[in-house]
């Protein structure tokens, strides 16, 4: 294992290289013409690098959407349309507000006051305050998506745009990225690929495998245990396969997921307004083959438990652990010389950083089990809490609503600034290139004045560490069959559903009272017939 | 020694087998509740269901053999002789008393039988059945309009069954034993001709 | 008199049950971890190697996980971490002598951690205390039921250590610097 977590991100990142770098070649080979194989990797019947538009220096990248856009007439609106871009989001069943721009989180803790550094991951160029011309159509970053060569990286601090010159980074690793070849990349759009998904949803929260636990860059070129459907040597499915567009609109989203479909497979084709990124859209209600009495039963469990229960028994199963806890109240301690202070744990990630506190990271997580109907209620910046332990989001359903299923998920768990005057969770600006900014100057009150003003309240003077958790649904790194969860998992004392209540389990639950006079009974009958039979060879030898 | 032929063909088939069948049923069933590991989950909930299956198929064929044959009648319970039963059992089968009970073909079982198999017909049987068959449906429950059902109390009643039968086993395996000789009842049932006095 | 000779097997019968039923019980320590399986182990590792208990000898001879030989069989398990740590303190009594040499059989001392279906993170032990009456050494195993105990107390006001992925295999022949016995 020790060699195994060193040399598989290596190995994965080589690979990742590879496929970019010689992916083009290796599908050209197969449908080799013995044209010109530098490009068309992909099927499209359009080669970008013939387009008269798309052959010149491109010095940002609005000028290569604007470029797109002469064909492309009505892809900017359309992206404008969706999440990706507005970061917005409003729950038709609870009327909150949501999407990254409005919750709160337990990782950054939010979006507010920090847009230079998270709109990184932000389908836009130029995101750096409220001033955001969120329907300029220029504003919007074709290439975050439809980049294949590898080389598109929009860099956190740049305000979503990806660097034109040279530049070092990481900061001061000594390392420096050449200016983006905008031209080079414009030439090779293509589909998105786990590679442009991944820039971002293999990186959320900060880091590889940080925020969802089942979303990491071992997806990239993942083993069929790892997955089944990406498996790179099987059904090698794109996050596109399953997460189907129309007019940019990507199906498939965790702030309204979809708990459970009773309606069957998907006829392709066919539209009903239902979400395509499900198990069932696939596989139908009854996905167990067969007409055996366990083939039967386990399709039976369909009206109460989620596929994703049984089908990822542990997620972050890859070699890169996940982000389990992150607290904030222990930041900000420096060494001797008043530096910053990281400390390596266990799983080769930061246990300790001073610009963020304390981590503790895991693999092979086994998820929390909860009943889940699609309905996701957050707890938003500005409204009260108490200094108890608070939910950042809570997952809602329960055994009697028919449309929730017993689901896996992680929970993160953290410690982050509370607002004691406001009775609220507290915004705080992190990154910047301002002295406010805490990871500038370590300083509390000033973080808090700027991310409080920057979210439209006033900071009170006095905060605290609350402890928070945050759900997360775990639906990736779907296991094949054979990996799948046993019955016995489940149905027995301290199994994998021990907390889920208002569901009668088979092994799990028994009326101990019973069972003991059931079994005291039986007992003494069978002492007594022992009792009784010896009486009887006794007196018959005295005979 | 006289001999008469009291077990036929078909009783003898459908008392093994059935035997057979409820000895399985108890023991994967008591598995799925959680008493010990033995076959494994899966192993035991298949198990205990096909063996559910069988026994309704078995039982189809019995019930209409009872009708058509009137053995029914066997198990028509009387009060007559049952302190005598008790009596013999508690004391005279020791000092080799005779029985109290004279069986003939017309009536193969002693009051105290009587009594015994009329309780697992009328009590441990429904009870056990009843409640099997609706855990067995559960997911239909919907549809019958039953949902206001409660699951903990079907499983409830179903183990409490299930130890009514497993007592009921013991009993009745070791008074099979209580014959003239430990095991002339035993080969009774198998060949059906009971050797009476 | 029958009374008496069925009460009297009857117990026998319990006591064998009893015996059988919690052999496990008595022979390996169970407790939980508020950890993962790798930051278990790597606390337990730093608890190994602080300078009390290398005052008695003890150091680290190697980090295995069984389930990697599952996984390269095609099999998949969860990881399961062990421990191997041994004190030349305690070894070498114990395979000084004819009568006690056999105990070279534990060497080194190893400690197990694994995950279980509630979720929660477990630590096994060997029951060292139990294992030293069983044989009559047990001078040296309650030194060592002793140690373990240290091993296994953390503070969770302490960032996570990193894992140290020590060569198996580090006792025996010449593998002094790194390893133990």
């Amino acid at each position: 294992m020790n060699k195994g977590i060193k040399t598989l991100p290596k190995m994965l990142l080589i690979g990742a290289c590879l496929l970019f770098a010689g992916g083009a070649s290796a599908a050209t080979d197969a449908a080799s013409t013995g044209e010109d194989t530098a490009r068309s990797k992909s099927e499209s019947t359009a080669d970008h690098s013939k387009f008269e538009e798309l052959n010149k220096d491109f010095e940002s990248g609005p000028e290569v959407t604007e470029a797109c856009l002469e064909c492309h007439t009505e892809a900017a609106e359309q992206v404008q349309h969706t999440k990706h871009w507005t970061w917005e989001y409003l729950n038709p069943v609870t009327q909150q507000k949501l999407g990254k721009k409005n919750v709160v989180n337990n990782f950054c803790t939010s979006v507010t006051s920090n847009q230079t550094f998270c709109s990184a991951c932000h389908v836009g160029y130029g995101w750096s305050d409220d001033s955001f011309d969120f329907t300029s159509e220029k504003n919007v970053d074709c290439l975050a998506c439809h980049d294949t060569t590898g080389k598109y990286k929009k860099i956190p601090g740049l305000s979503g745009h990806p660097n034109y010159d040279t530049m070092e980074w990481p900061p001061h690793s000594g390392n420096f990225r050449e200016p983006t070849d905008l031209t080079k990349i414009a030439q090779n759009v293509g589909k998105t690929s786990r590679q442009t998904c991944g820039n971002c949803h293999f990186y959320g929260g900060g880091g590889d495998a940080v925020k969802h636990g089942d979303l990491d860059s071992s997806l990239l070129e993942p083993t069929r245990y790892l997955d089944v459907h990406m498996d790179a040597e099987g059904l090698d499915f794109t996050c596109g396969s399953c997460h189907l567009s129309d007019s940019h609109e990507v199906s498939g989203s965790r702030y309204a997921p979809t708990a459970s479909d009773d309606n069957g497979a998907l006829i392709r084709g066919k539209k009903d307004g239902r979400n395509p990124t499900t198990c069932v859209a696939c596989h139908g209600n009854e996905p167990h083959p067969g007409t055996t009495v366990s083939t039967a039963k386990l399709n039976a469990h369909t009206d109460k438990v989620a596929c994703q229960t049984c089908h990822i028994p542990e997620y972050a199963r890859g070699p890169i652990a996940t982000k389990m806890t992150w607290d904030w109240s222990t930041a900000g301690r420096l060494d001797e010389q008043g530096k910053r202070i990281r400390i390596k744990g266990s799983e080769g990630r930061d246990s300790y950083d001073s610009k963020k506190g304390t981590f503790t990271y895991e693999r092979f997580v086994i998820p929390e089990y909860t009943w889940f109907n699609g309905n996701v209620k957050f707890t938003l910046f500005g409204e009260k809490v108490t200094e108890d332990k608070v939910k950042i989001n809570e997952f809602l359903g329960g055994p009697d609503d028919p449309d929730s299923r017993i689901w896996p998920t992680k929970v993160f768990r953290g410690k982050q600034p509370y607002d004691v005057g406001n009775e609220t969770l507290a915004v705080f600006h992190t990154a910047g290139k301002d002295d406010s900014a805490y990871w500038n100057t370590y300083d509390w009150d000033k973080a808090l004045s700027w991310g409080m003003e920057a979210q439209g309240l006033e900071y009170s003077g006095e905060m605290k560490f609350v402890e928070t958790e945050m759900s997360w649904p775990i639906t990736h790194m779907v296991a094949p069959k054979e990996d799948a969860l046993t019955c016995a998992q489940c149905h027995r004392e301290n199994g994998r559903l021990q907390n889920i209540s208002g569901v009668h389990m088979p092994g799990r639950d028994n009326t101990p009272m019973v069972d003991t006079i059931g079994w005291t009974l039986a007992l003494l009958t069978l002492l007594g017939v022992l009792f009784h039979g010896a009486l009887r060879f006794i007196m018959s030898k005295k005979d | 020694m006289e001999r008469i032929y009291v077990f036929k063909r078909f009783e003898r088939f459908w008392h093994w087998s059935q035997a057979a069948l409820i000895i399985t049923l108890l023991f994967t069933g008591f598995e799925v509740h959680g008493s010990y590991t033995v076959l494994g989950f899966e192993t035991a909930v298949a198990t205990h269901t096909t063996a559910a299956w069988t026994l309704v198929g078995l039982w189809v064929f019995a019930v209409f053999w009872h009708f058509t044959t009137g053995e029914w009648k066997q198990y028509i319970p009387t009060t007559d002789k049952v302190v005598a039963m008790f009596r013999y059992y508690l004391t005279g089968i020791f000092t080799n008393a005779p029985h109290p009970f004279k069986q003939t073909t017309l009536s193969k079982h002693n009051p105290l039988q009587r009594l015994a198999y009329l309780f697992v017909l009328l009590i441990i049987n429904p009870l056990i059945w009843i409640t099997g068959w609706f855990y067995l449906f559960y997911n239909s429950w919907a549809d019958w309009g039953v949902s206001w059902l409660n699951i903990e109390y079907i499983a409830l009643f179903h183990v409490i069954a299930a130890f009514m039968m497993l007592i009921f086993l013991i009993a009745h395996v070791y008074l099979g034993t209580a014959g003239h000789t430990p095991t002339a009842h035993i080969k009774a049932m198998v060949t059906g001709w009971e050797e009476v006095d | 008199m029958l009374k008496v000779i069925t009460g009297f097997f009857i117990a026998i019968i319990l006591v064998a049950v009893v015996a059988l039923t919690s052999a496990q019980a008595l022979m390996f320590n169970i407790t939980p971890s508020p950890y993962g399986v790798e930051e278990t182990a790597a606390r337990i590792q730093a608890n190994i190697q602080k300078p009390n208990m290398k005052a008695n000898g003890w150091s680290l001879s190697g980090l295995r996980d069984p389930g990697k030989a599952v996984a390269a069989a095609g099999g998949n398990v969860m990881p399961v971490l062990l421990i191997e740590a041994c004190s030349t303190k305690y070894s070498g009594p114990l395979l000084k002598a004819d009568d006690t040499r056999i105990f070279s059989i534990l060497m080194p001392c190893t400690i197990t951690v694994f995950k279980n279906d509630d979720g929660k993170t477990y630590i096994g032990t060997m029951n060292a205390g139990l294992m030293g009456k069983l044989f009559g050494v047990s001078d040296i195993m309650d030194k060592v039921a002793a140690d373990q105990k240290v091993f296994l107390s953390f503070d969770p006001d302490e960032a996570a250590p990193p894992l140290i992925k020590v060569q198996p295999g580090g006792g025996g022949g010449g593998g002094a610097a790194g390893g133990g016995c």
